[in-house]
């Protein structure tokens, strides 16, 4: 199971006095505090220890948040789904060795947005000029859903103002099987609790600190009892020998406890990386072979399995989910248009257009 | 600090404690130092009764290489701490020209040996050298200085990034050393290549570049490239590419060989994305007159007909591992 290991608590000093920060540090217990006027000092701690990206997982900061909401920036030349994002958290405590945010956030902190008002009025806002078009949007793109919602409770902040908005979809992804404060409010309709999963041997390897796959799907079916529609991210696919089977236990497994009706969507992404994580992470995690697979370096400058293997994995994963008549829920993630166009000619099905392949949410 | 003539003989050559630049003396020093002497005093600093040098390593090797007896020296302080004339010697050359990657290892190793606290190297030279003010990088720093000095001045010579010293730090000596031999002569980015591959393909195997060499049957090819003969750098990396890349290296080999044997109209190219992100074929060819033009479509059809195009489209489609 998933459990925090917080070693210092920094808190800006805009915050100190906030309610929530004082409600996190009581969580927190006995942790040593600190309250500084700027994120510089926090840095330069975490810059002084030898694995600054592991030391970053181990700091929390307190602070404010200028805004919250972004469409998800998707990678250069692939087909975007629409998604949008929710800044409340940046960085995550679990550390998966091919996670993006290891270069990305540039040894950002765990930090938690205090002002959540601010994103209570930027999504008044926006619900109000977002017109009619169905929007999905989640707060599991720079950090996990639920990995700070012992402390933060921010789970269940979003459910009551995503409840009864209509057109939109708040999705909470994670790899955490802590939903127990979810499992005790009524459910919203528009709100997905959504999964990342891999197999057991994935996890093992390369998903350092996080639920196991029987928790994640434990958790998953509690959410499906309880009334909540659920999703699955394969994301990242890992190519590796003996994937097909183990692959697909997985997918048996959802179909074990969970009916497909019950799913909203399942997103389908193979293993990609900037330049940058693979000089980072391959150090970081030596016994991993994920970064000695083979790639192509993609237009975008991503490293990505060369497009005969994707459009392999894609296809065989997604012909096990159409024999549970999941299918349509399936869309790729981060992918160019020559294989969602082949992906596509597989299973087809009426889309209204490539760029929000979401039919059923309308 | 005193100026004066002090006796070559008079300087510890020997004591390099201060010593980090590794450029060699060139040609213009020489000619400088022939023509006008050493117009720059070097500076030195008393230390057990010997003169020892700060700075000035390439203007005394250029005076020895002319034959020349005595040499001005700046003569500092000898109450001055060996941080401080190392300070010294770091800044002067700081001005001066950018440091190599090796370079600044050893000016790291400096520091740290002369007690400069770890973090304020950190924090304080590494923004200097250009490089991430990380514990890390200091550690890797310190790393690279503690290389074999064929390494080093390899890692100077054909000026490596971080990232390919990074990945030379996880070989053994002895895998390096016979590394070293391979790719002295090729560039720096040719090296990087390569160096990457051969870790992957370690990684992979589990064996070092010298017997997957030899168990790949590739003596002949790394012999060929310790000659300097450039085309077997790219034949040695598509060899090696077989296993780090193996479903690319078939596919491409397949492909390849299908369009070798549509033997087409040698003014008639053929081509395709060689990362087979693209499933087209590109066909181009050129043609000077309305006649030659007929002529070549009239070929392109009539092999159209008689060969397999449609092998080399399965194989630009292939989905599989």
């Amino acid at each position: 199971m998933d459990r925090l290991q917080i070693k210092k608590v920094w808190v800006d000093r805009k915050v100190e006095s906030r309610p929530l920060t004082r409600q996190i540090l009581e969580r927190l217990g006995g942790c040593h505090v600190e309250v500084v006027d700027s994120l510089e000092g926090v840095l330069r701690a975490i810059r002084l220890a030898s694995d600054p990206v592991g030391e970053s997982k181990k700091n929390l900061y307190l602070t404010e948040q200028l805004s919250f909401i972004r469409p998800c920036p998707c990678s250069p030349g692939c087909v975007s789904c629409g998604y949008w994002n929710i800044d409340l958290d940046l960085n995550c405590p679990f550390d998966c060795s091919y996670c993006v945010l290891q270069s990305y956030l540039n040894y950002q902190p765990l930090t938690v947005a205090i002002n959540r008002d601010g994103l209570e009025r930027e999504l008044e806002e926006f619900f109000q000029k977002k017109g009619r078009i169905p929007i999905r949007i989640g707060t599991g793109e720079l950090a996990d859903s639920l990995g700070l919602d012992s402390i933060t409770s921010n789970a269940i902040f979003l459910t009551e103002l995503f409840r009864g908005k209509e057109g939109v979809w708040l999705e909470l992804k994670s790899k955490s099987a802590r939903i127990q404060p979810l499992l005790e409010v009524k459910p919203p309709a528009n709100v997905i609790l959504s999964w990342s999963l891999n197999p057991q041997a994935v996890i093992d390897s390369e998903e350092k600190g996080t639920a196991s796959l029987k928790e994640r799907l434990e958790a998953a079916a509690a959410a499906f009892k309880h009334g909540y529609q659920v999703g699955f991210h394969f994301d990242p696919i890992i190519h590796y020998p003996g994937w097909k089977e183990e692959y697909s236990q997985v997918i048996v497994s959802i179909f074990k406890i969970i009916p497909a009706e019950a799913i909203a969507w399942i997103s389908l992404g193979s293993l990609r990386f900037p330049h940058r994580l693979k000089l980072l992470a391959r150090f970081r995690f030596p016994e991993s072979m994920i970064y000695e697979h083979e790639f192509i370096r993609s237009p975008e400058g991503k490293y990505r399995y060369p497009r005969p293997l994707r459009l392999y994995l894609y296809e065989e994963i997604s012909q096990i989910f159409s024999d549970y008549g999941a299918a349509d829920k399936l869309y790729l993630c981060m992918e160019s248009a020559e294989v969602w166009q082949a992906f596509m000619q597989k299973i087809k099905r009426g889309r209204r257009f490539i760029a929000f392949p979401f039919p059923w949410l309308s | 600090m005193k100026f004066k003539t002090v006796k070559i003989s008079e300087i510890d050559r020997q004591d390099h404690r201060f010593r980090f630049n590794l450029k060699p003396v060139d040609e213009r020093i020489l000619t400088g130092v022939k023509e006008a002497g050493v117009v720059q005093p070097l500076l030195v600093i008393l230390r057990e009764g010997r003169l020892i040098l700060v700075d000035g390593w390439r203007r005394l090797e250029a005076a020895l290489s002319c034959h020349m007896e005595e040499l001005p020296v700046f003569e500092l302080e000898s109450r001055m701490g060996d941080l401080g004339a190392f300070q010294l010697a770091f800044f002067i050359n700081y001005t001066q020209h950018r440091f190599s990657l090796a370079e600044k290892a050893l000016a790291a190793r400096r520091f740290l040996e002369f007690n400069l606290p770890a973090e304020e190297i950190i924090e304080r030279i590494l923004p200097l050298l250009e490089l991430p003010p990380l514990k890390k990088t200091l550690e890797i720093l310190l790393e690279i200085s503690s290389l074999d000095g064929k390494s080093i001045e390899m890692i100077h010579r054909k000026d490596w990034k971080q990232a390919t010293a990074e990945l030379w730090l996880r070989f053994l000596p002895e895998e390096r050393n016979w590394m070293l031999r391979l790719i002295e002569r090729l560039t720096h980015n040719q090296q990087h290549e390569l160096v990457e591959t051969f870790y992957s393909v370690k990684k992979l195997t589990g064996v070092g570049p010298e017997i997957i060499v030899r168990e790949k049957g590739l003596d002949r090819i790394t012999g060929s490239l310790r000659k300097g003969e450039s085309a077997a750098f790219d034949r040695l990396l598509a060899e090696l590419r077989k296993i780090t890349s193996p479903l690319r290296s078939r596919l491409s080999e397949e492909i390849s060989e299908k369009i070798k044997e549509l033997k087409l109209p040698l003014k008639v190219q053929v081509d395709y994305d060689p990362t087979l992100e693209k499933p087209g074929l590109k066909i181009s060819f050129e043609a000077r007159s309305a006649g030659q033009l007929e002529e070549i479509i009239k070929s392109l059809s009539e092999n159209f007909s008689l060969n397999n195009w449609d092998s080399i489209f399965q194989l630009l489609n292939y989905r599989g591992d």
